[in-house]
């Protein structure tokens, strides 16, 4: 009798076990640079425009045209126990803080608390260069080779390339819907406007794509395909996707006239919300336009770009060019439109010469994509822009 | 499968109804008893309380929030003969019907996942940092083949291993509060309010374990037990990528056995 008691006794204590026996913590296996060390930055008074794009595998910094970028010493907050380090003849030495030239981009590797995962990111200081002509020649797959950036190429620095353009294809990764990156929301196309034959110069193309289960379970049953020039945060992508494109970068050094290309579209069958629901009555309709905005908010002396929430109704905007009525031209078509003045603001030559104003060009193939209404299957090819400037009229 | 519940669930006030007319009730048992050559026949419900979890809590799990057991009933039917002159070892065969759940709330730190798309056309994988809420709830018929000893007229145990068939199976929950990364802890980040999952079209329909427990006769013809049950195989299949590890159930149930 006692024996049976002992052995129930037994059988049941070992239940709350379960729920109680907690391992201890691993190690993180992370292995970020989180963000730039803001002592570093506030040292280096005037070197920097805007603030520095940290992204998953890269640091870009814009600088002043005429700085120095032989002798930098950037440091950087990475995940807590995480190690950064720099090849020094072959040998990992540490790299936080250690001078380096920066006249072409620099490598570091980051390692993580638990010797498990390491991450290279190239650091670039790349001196600002005002855009003009933008052709979507450059591109190349992301680091892990599933989809595609875009990059500007500055022929005056020896080919030092830009990263001025962003687009939603890292967040539509997450999606696994992504099996081959032509399945991606943005990608290039071979025709582009000045060769069709696809042998010369290239276009984007870029599609409003199903999310699959995973996009319809966070509310967003479609990604719009869509470039910009700007910062998307990927970070962001799932729970504010209007906060993740960051639109707009500090390249204003003069007055921007108009904004030309080419484009042709086509938009998708069936126009649906953001619940799936369609609405045979609704057509979907592309974008493509220019604003120019106050880069700093009044009484901060820190670039905040406009994201997707207030890219068009924010106060600060000051100019913008856009396409009303796109159509859905079948050919290329030629487009030039002017910047307006929007709300009774115009540019002052003296925050042109502090660089307070930022320029963000976006296109996309779903004009309410970052509500998520749209239809899937809309395309739209864009080629050849230009920001005219004044002076270069 | 409400149907079988439903019957069983109306056997049981129906016998307990006729223990209250001793005289004939005997006569109707030494029948039934000489029938079964030796087999007495037994009738039960209670109720299972436990959990569906990997033994043991792998590191990724970093802290149970919350545990909350279901309401999960179980009837059963069993035949029990003791053999020899003391009667002291015996077999029981049973077939029960039972449920099985839970609902909990934890965090997990670098949680390995991937989940299909619902029509198959992509895979989401990556490392899950945040809460994860799950809720099981399983319901089986289950064949216990127990050994029994008696200690005494009143003390009895048994152990033995059960089969079981899940009839159906809900497997479900949430990530929230928290940030995957896109296929290995080095991939991109992304921030997640809120993401359902329901993996209860991936649930093993056949399942096994021992069980083991103790059992008390208050009177002639009822008796309580107290039973562990130990899930020896994952609810899941091995090859199962979206739960990494594999999740046992280990319940206990208290029982009420009507015995003819």
């Amino acid at each position: 009798m006692k024996k049976s008691s002992f052995f129930l006794l037994a059988a049941f204590a070992s239940l709350p076990c379960l729920v109680s026996c907690i391992q201890d913590e691993p190690l993180n296996a992370e292995c970020d640079i989180l963000d730039v060390e803001q002592s570093w930055v506030d040292a280096h008074p005037g070197l920097l425009i805007g603030n520095p794009r940290v992204e998953n595998t890269r640091v870009a910094f814009t600088i002043q045209p005429g700085s120095d970028r032989t002798a930098l010493n950037p440091r950087f907050e990475l995940t807590p126990g995480a190690t950064i380090t720099m090849k020094e003849n072959g040998v990992d030495i540490p790299a936080n803080g250690v001078t380096r030239d920066f006249s072409s981009p620099q490598t570091y590797t980051v390692h993580s608390q638990d010797g498990f995962w390491k991450k290279d990111y190239e650091v670039s200081f790349s001196p600002r260069k005002s855009i003009t002509k933008l052709s979507f020649e450059n591109f190349r797959l992301d680091a892990t080779g599933r989809y595609y950036e875009w990059y500007e190429v500055d022929a005056d620095e020896l080919g030092t390339e830009l990263y001025y353009w962003a687009t939603g294809n890292a967040g539509y990764a997450i999606t696994g819907m992504g099996n081959a990156p032509d399945d991606y929301p943005s990608n290039p196309d071979a025709h582009g406007v000045s060769n069709e034959n696809g042998t010369g110069s290239k276009c984007i193309r870029l599609e409003t794509r199903a999310t699959g289960s995973f996009g319809e379970r966070l509310k967003m049953p479609l990604a719009a395909g869509n470039i910009f020039i700007g910062e998307f945060a990927s970070s962001q992508a799932a729970m504010y996707p209007r906060r993740a494109t960051k639109f707009g970068l500090q390249l204003v050094t003069e007055v921007p006239v108009k904004l030309e290309g080419y484009y042709k579209y086509k938009a998708g069958e069936t126009f649906i919300d953001i619940n799936k629901v369609e609405h045979p009555e609704l057509h979907d309709m592309a974008d493509i336009y220019a604003v120019v905005y106050e880069a700093y908010p009044e009484g901060s002396d820190k670039f905040v770009p406009l994201n997707g929430d207030d890219v068009l109704s924010s106060d600060r905007i000051v100019l913008l060019a856009r396409i009303d009525e796109p159509g859905e031209p079948e050919e290329w078509t030629f487009f030039s439109e002017p910047f307006k003045p929007v709300g009774n603001k115009t540019i002052s030559e003296e925050m042109l010469r502090e660089n307070k104003y930022a320029i963000a060009i976006v296109c996309t193939s779903s004009r309410d994509g970052a509500y998520f209404n749209g239809a899937i299957g809309s395309v739209l090819y864009v080629d050849e822009l230009k920001v005219v400037w004044k002076g270069d009229e | 499968m409400k149907k079988i519940i439903l019957s069983l669930l109306l056997l049981l006030p129906l016998s307990v109804a006729a223990h209250t007319n001793d005289e004939v009730k005997d006569t109707d048992n030494n029948l039934l008893k000489a029938a079964l050559k030796g087999w007495h026949v037994r009738l039960g419900a209670g109720f299972n309380l436990g959990g569906t979890s990997p033994l043991p809590l792998p590191a990724e799990i970093r802290k149970i929030e919350s545990y909350q057991p279901g309401l999960c009933f179980t009837v059963q039917g069993a035949a029990h003969k003791q053999f020899g002159e003391k009667k002291k070892w015996g077999l029981m065969l049973g077939l029960r019907f039972e449920s099985k759940g839970m609902k909990t709330d934890a965090t997990v730190k670098n949680y390995h996942m991937e989940a299909v798309n619902d029509d198959g056309s992509g895979t989401v994988r990556g490392a899950w940092t945040g809460k994860v809420k799950t809720e099981v709830n399983n319901n089986y018929l289950t064949i216990p083949v127990l050994a029994t000893y008696n200690f005494n007229e009143r003390w009895m145990v048994k152990a033995g291993p059960y089969f079981s068939y899940m009839v159906n199976g809900t497997f479900k929950g949430s990530a929230y509060d928290g940030y995957i990364r896109d296929q290995e802890p080095t991939g991109t980040k992304t921030e997640v309010q809120s993401a359902s999952y329901d993996f209860s079209d991936d649930l093993r329909r056949f399942q096994w374990g021992v069980q083991a427990g103790g059992e008390f006769k208050a009177y002639k013809h009822l008796s309580v037990s107290l039973d562990l049950t130990w899930g020896l195989n994952g609810i899941f299949p091995s090859d199962f990528q979206s739960v990494t590890f594999a999740l046992y159930p280990i319940y206990g149930t208290l029982g009420f056995h009507y015995l003819f």
